[in-house]
């Protein structure tokens, strides 16, 4: 009897363990009896969904030039749980086509159930875009390659399981909401996009798409300079050469006017003067804005002057003239990307370390040396290698020799 | 001995009310427990929202109240004067002046926050509130007697009554859509609205976004999810780039409405034990006074004595 | 000396004057229950409650409290001398609480369901307590007024000569009823008074769970030792008041010995209940809202200083074998308690964002006092058809 028991504990507890090891445990239900209805239904078709958006983005994921923690919150985010963060607006967008080469006119259709499709004018906003963030205005968070479609991230349904993200319809109507309402003060959808479905809808549609087709968007004109009287006692005048920063500067439009939109320049569309641009009235600390988030201000001369600021020269504003191989360069190749500008110092070294013996070829200063002064080394004529100075010729040759009468070399290209 | 007992008495009484009133506030058991972990909520997000009034108009329509045509309700005349819902109306929008972009003025929805510790479940006589697991708050109507009391409990002011009619008038208040819900529908607020400013989800889950949202954009909006933490939380959240007092919505401490009133009522009837002892004793004094009254009787005191024993 | 009913002419001036405002409240009534509360209430959305809750129940209650002030007095300890005063208080009671009763039922916006307390149940609501309280608090009253009723007609039922033969079985009825109920009193008693403890204190409990649309001079946790403090204050000057009136009314010779008894017992009554309210000002530092002097702190400050006034004219010899000092200082007292509960329930409760403040529409005041007449009446007519009031016979 006991021998038995013996036996059959040990048996049943190995077969204990082989049932519990071969009957696959369900997952845990993450959903909850109130809520079952609803979360269920899209608990599949979600998966789903975000499998084939993973295997779409990976192939593109080699092309980027982005940081993973961009787009990934996790040190090592895998297919199952890509630990996605919300989407950067800016940060992550990298469409920039011209205004040329978007569709002319599209039209929204995809959900009407009250309402008839919207008439976009796609053309007539890209042009206005250019005054503000551009394609990424609208396409954010668009990966290199070609533009996506809105329903590539907003699921076209309400009840889904990831809400940090609008839907289909709210992702449209935020898009157009935030200047439509302020440019018209109205929210009523019957006034500029929708129209109520009634039976001649679609001749509405057509007749609208014919009208919105060819419209543009006047250019504006480009001021060169502005000149504005403040009431700072100790200087009254702060000049902004507009001209400048876009030629000069090589700025974006977007580059400053990212956050403007209709209602900066138009009346609102109610008013009469829709038509006219308008000045804007600014706080002061929004007036300083426009210049301090490029310019380390620290003093007020800096801008508020007593009379009208000369246009930039660079000889003059700070004293190191660009001589004909500079002036040709965009201001970023010496001052780098650094906003705002790097002072540097008139070395020739510092930016060009090829200034050595056998690395530079001194042709192409318009003058080749001799076979002599090619091999001495560079500071033997360029005193301490200032290259902006003229060389001196004193620490070989007599007084007999000087620069420029006599050339250590041929002029010539 | 009798006045003894008088004082007796005075002073259990008053030992009873103090130990009413000093009882701890946190000891009621609530409804926390049958709170589900996935219970859902709406995240009102003021600066996604454009006031179209939309969510009023389905919302009529989804609880079969009387309303006009869809496209009156784009009359923004209506802002000019701050409303509430009433019994024809169970949400409304308002909208507030936006220092920050007077050409974007903030438009608040106001409808029932479904309290996680809501005070009209707690307040009404006949229990015709009920907190459901996933964060709902409905009301009864085979239940409800019309006293009103929800209305007096309630921290937001949200329930509303038909003044206007002696027969069967109703307690009307947002219920969340319940009913669309069973057939898996989001509620009609939340299905109409054009910008998704109403946020349909699980309330973990809208925590997260709201947070997220406040600092990803720390220059619209202020550092308060509204909800998270008033009268111990609420399944509707709201976030806003201005301080909610001054959007109307009233300042409200961390505490759960109901916490004092049900511990002190908890407390009164902690398994009948107060009251049956008040009673017990009070017939003790009862009979202890009567013995004493017999002899007492035989020697005809009167008024004169007492007023001895009084002063004494 | 015990009690009789009393003979006197029923119509009087006075009483007429009473029926055309009863009258006039039952036009009122009749508009409430034909179109509905919006039609003759100042009610809205934002002031759910009003006259008929602030001084019909909680008033009402409040001043029924001589009711179990007094039977815990001349039954419960054994105040032999005092139980002249049981009796017209245990009717001052039955009909206050019947008013109550009434007043909830108008005040209800579904009054044919006032029953349904009695079967759903919600043991975290204090109205539900209240309710429940009141309700068999009633029955009480209505067992422990049984005993005056076979008194009279034990032995003098008479019914006209349809109904000739039920009059042996009516007769036999209440004598068994005397029999039972002479044995199980103390049960009633007893219960009658935990019962009016109870419900005395939630009906404080009722207004803590407005939380802050309260006004913090009013809002406090002890509300309903408060109220239970301030209901027993009112007790005694209650039942003083109206024993006056009625000897003023019925021309007879107060019993100023058992009142200045009673008189004197108030003062440390009300005392305390001042103690408890202005060391609760204190505590809660409540009291910086009394120097904004807005309408609650002047509201405030009257329902102090009137019961200030009351407690140091009862503490005062004088006034305790006067009766016409004696019913000015109960009448005070009663205003207090009157003012307290007005304030608790209308004043201070003024919601977030209430655009204009609550006060009473002319409906609602002349259904009060309607109602205030009516029991005035009905007082009067069972005074002087049942044995309550004791005086001597003439």
């Amino acid at each position: 009897m006991k021998k038995g028991l013996f036996i059959l504990i040990p048996l049943l507890l190995m077969g204990y363990l082989i049932v519990i090891t071969l009957i696959p445990r369900p997952k845990p239900q993450m959903v909850d009896a109130g809520n079952k209805i609803l979360y269920n239904q899209n608990l599949e078709s979600n998966n789903r969904d975000q499998e084939s958006k993973n295997q779409n983005v990976s192939s593109d994921h080699i092309k980027q030039s982005l940081n993973c923690k961009s787009c990934h919150a996790c040190e090592y985010p895998t297919k199952e749980d890509p630990c996605l963060i919300e989407c950067p607006r800016q940060d992550l967008a990298l469409v920039f086509n011209t205004t040329k080469e978007g569709p002319e006119v599209v039209v929204i259709d995809e959900m009407s159930e009250n309402y008839s499709g919207v008439v976009f004018s796609h053309k007539l906003h890209t042009h206005m875009s250019e005054m503000s963030a551009g394609c990424t205005d609208c396409h954010h968070y668009n990966t290199t390659g070609p533009v996506l479609k809105c329903s590539k991230c907003h699921e076209n349904t309400r009840s889904r399981e990831d809400v940090s993200v609008p839907d289909l319809k709210a992702a449209y109507h935020r898009q157009c909401m935030k200047c439509h309402v302020q440019w018209s003060r109205e929210n009523g959808c019957n006034t500029q996009c929708h129209s109520r479905k009634s039976p001649d809808s679609d001749v509405k549609l057509q007749q609208l798409i014919k009208e919105v087709t060819n419209k543009t968007h006047p250019l504006r004109p480009e001021p060169t300079k502005m000149r504005w009287e403040t009431n700072y006692e100790k200087g009254k005048i702060v000049t902004f050469f507009h001209d400048e920063h876009v030629q000069l500067f090589k700025l974006k439009c977007a580059d400053c006017h990212s956050n403007d939109n209709c209602t900066k320049c138009h009346e609102s569309k109610t008013s009469k003067d829709f038509g006219k641009t308008i000045q804007i009235k600014k706080s002061e600390e929004e007036h300083h804005k426009s210049c301090s988030s490029c310019h380390n201000i620290n003093s007020c001369q800096k801008c508020h002057k007593e009379s009208e600021m000369m246009p930039f020269n660079h000889g003059r504003s700070t004293g190191w003239n660009l001589k004909a191989y500079h002036s040709k360069l965009a201001c970023t190749k010496c001052h780098g990307n650094t906003v705002p500008i790097k002072k540097l110092d008139n070395n020739c070294t510092s930016c060009h370390k090829n200034f050595t013996l056998g690395q530079f070829d001194h042709k192409i200063t318009g003058l080749v040396l001799s076979e002599g002064h090619a091999e001495a080394e560079c500071n033997s004529c360029h005193v301490n290698n200032n290259f902006a100075k003229n060389p001196e010729c004193s620490s070989c040759h007599d007084k007999d020799k000087s620069y420029p009468a006599d050339l250590p070399g041929k002029r010539g290209k | 001995m009798k006045n003894l007992n008088r004082r007796n008495f005075l002073k259990t009484a008053a030992a009873a009310g103090l130990a009413i009133s000093a009882l701890d506030s946190k000891t009621v058991k609530g409804a926390d427990k049958t709170l589900s972990e996935d219970r859902i909520g709406m995240l009102i997000d003021t600066a996604n929202c454009v006031g179209c009034r939309h969510c009023e108009w389905a919302c009529r329509v989804a609880h079969n109240l009387p309303t006009n045509d869809l496209d009156t309700y784009s009359n923004t005349e209506v802002f000019k004067e701050y409303r509430r819902p009433d019994s024809h109306s169970l949400t409304v929008i308002n909208e507030f002046e936006n220092e920050k972009n007077p050409l974007l003025p903030i438009h608040v929805k106001t409808q029932c926050m479904h309290c996680e510790r809501p005070a009209c479940v707690s307040a009404c006589i006949v229990g015709a509130f009920t907190k459901h697991p996933d964060g709902t708050v409905t009301w009864d109507t085979d239940k409800c007697i019309g006293c009103r009391y929800c209305m007096v409990a309630c921290q937001f002011q949200i329930p509303t009554f038909d003044y206007d009619k002696a027969i069967d008038p109703q307690i009307r208040k947002c219920d969340l859509c319940f009913d669309r819900r069973k057939s898996g529908k989001v509620p009609a607020c939340v299905d109409i609205c054009p910008n998704e400013a109403i946020i349909y989800g699980k309330r973990s889950d809208l925590l997260k976004i709201a947070k997220d949202r406040i600092k990803r954009k720390p220059d619209v909006y202020i550092k308060h999810i509204y909800g998270e933490y008033e009268v111990g939380g609420t399944s509707v959240l709201y976030i806003a780039g201005k301080n909610f007092t001054e959007l109307k919505m009233p300042p409200l401490g961390t505490n759960p409405a109901p916490g004092i009133s049900e511990s002190i009522q908890h407390g009164v009837f902690a398994y009948f034990v107060p009251p049956v002892t008040l009673y017990a004793l009070l017939g003790l004094i009862m009979w202890i006074t009567k013995r004493g009254k017999v002899d007492e009787l035989k020697e005809n005191n009167d008024i004169q004595e007492d007023e001895k024993g009084e002063n004494s | 000396m015990n009690p009789a009913p009393i003979k006197h002419k029923f119509i009087t001036p006075g009483v007429i004057i009473l029926i055309v405002i009863a009258l006039n409240g039952l036009v009122f009534l009749g508009l409430r229950f034909i179109y509905g509360l919006g039609a003759v209430t100042n009610l809205d959305n934002y002031t759910p409650w009003g006259l008929w809750i602030g001084v019909d129940v909680a008033a009402g209650v409040a001043l029924a409290a001589g009711g179990f002030t007094s039977a815990a007095l001349g039954h419960v300890i054994h105040r032999e001398h005092y139980k002249a005063i049981v009796r017209p208080a245990l009717l001052t009671a039955m009909l206050g609480y019947t008013f109550v009763a009434f007043a909830v039922f108008v005040d209800i916006g579904r009054f044919y369901y006032i029953w349904h307390p009695l079967i759903m149940w919600n043991g975290n609501s204090a109205l539900f307590e209240v309710g429940i309280c009141v309700m068999i608090y009633v029955s009480v009253l209505y067992i422990e007024f049984l005993p005056i009723v076979t008194e009279r007609f034990i032995g003098k039922v008479k019914f006209p000569n349809l109904f000739k033969f039920i009059n042996k079985p009516v007769d036999r009825l209440l004598r068994f009823l005397d029999k039972s109920l002479s044995k199980t009193m103390f049960i009633f008693i007893i219960a009658g008074v935990v019962l009016s403890t109870l419900h005395q204190s939630s009906l404080g409990t009722l207004m803590v769970i407005a939380g802050h649309k309260m006004h913090p001079l009013w809002q406090t946790p002890i509300l309903p030792l408060l109220f239970l403090l301030s209901a027993v204050a009112v007790g005694f000057p209650m039942i003083i008041f109206e024993s006056l009136l009625a000897s003023f009314s019925f021309k007879m010779k107060p019993e100023i010995k058992i009142l200045s008894g009673l008189g004197k017992m108030a003062a440390p009554l009300i005392g305390v209940y001042l103690a408890a309210k202005i060391g609760d000002l204190f505590i809660r530092e409540s009291f910086k809202y009394i120097v904004i002097f807005d309408v609650p702190s002047w509201m405030f400050i009257t329902e102090i200083a009137i019961m200030t006034r009351a407690f140091f004219m009862f503490l005062s010899k004088k006034t305790v074998n006067s009766p016409s000092r004696l019913f000015i200082a109960s009448s005070l007292v009663i205003a207090g308690v009157l003012l307290n509960r007005i304030n608790n329930f209308i004043i201070a409760y003024n919601p977030f964002n209430n655009p204009a403040m609550y006060y009473p529409s002319i409906g609602e005041i002349s259904v009060t006092f309607g109602c205030i007449a009516l029991l005035v009446i009905a007082y009067r007519a069972i005074v002087m058809i049942f044995p309550v009031i004791s005086h001597e016979q003439t």
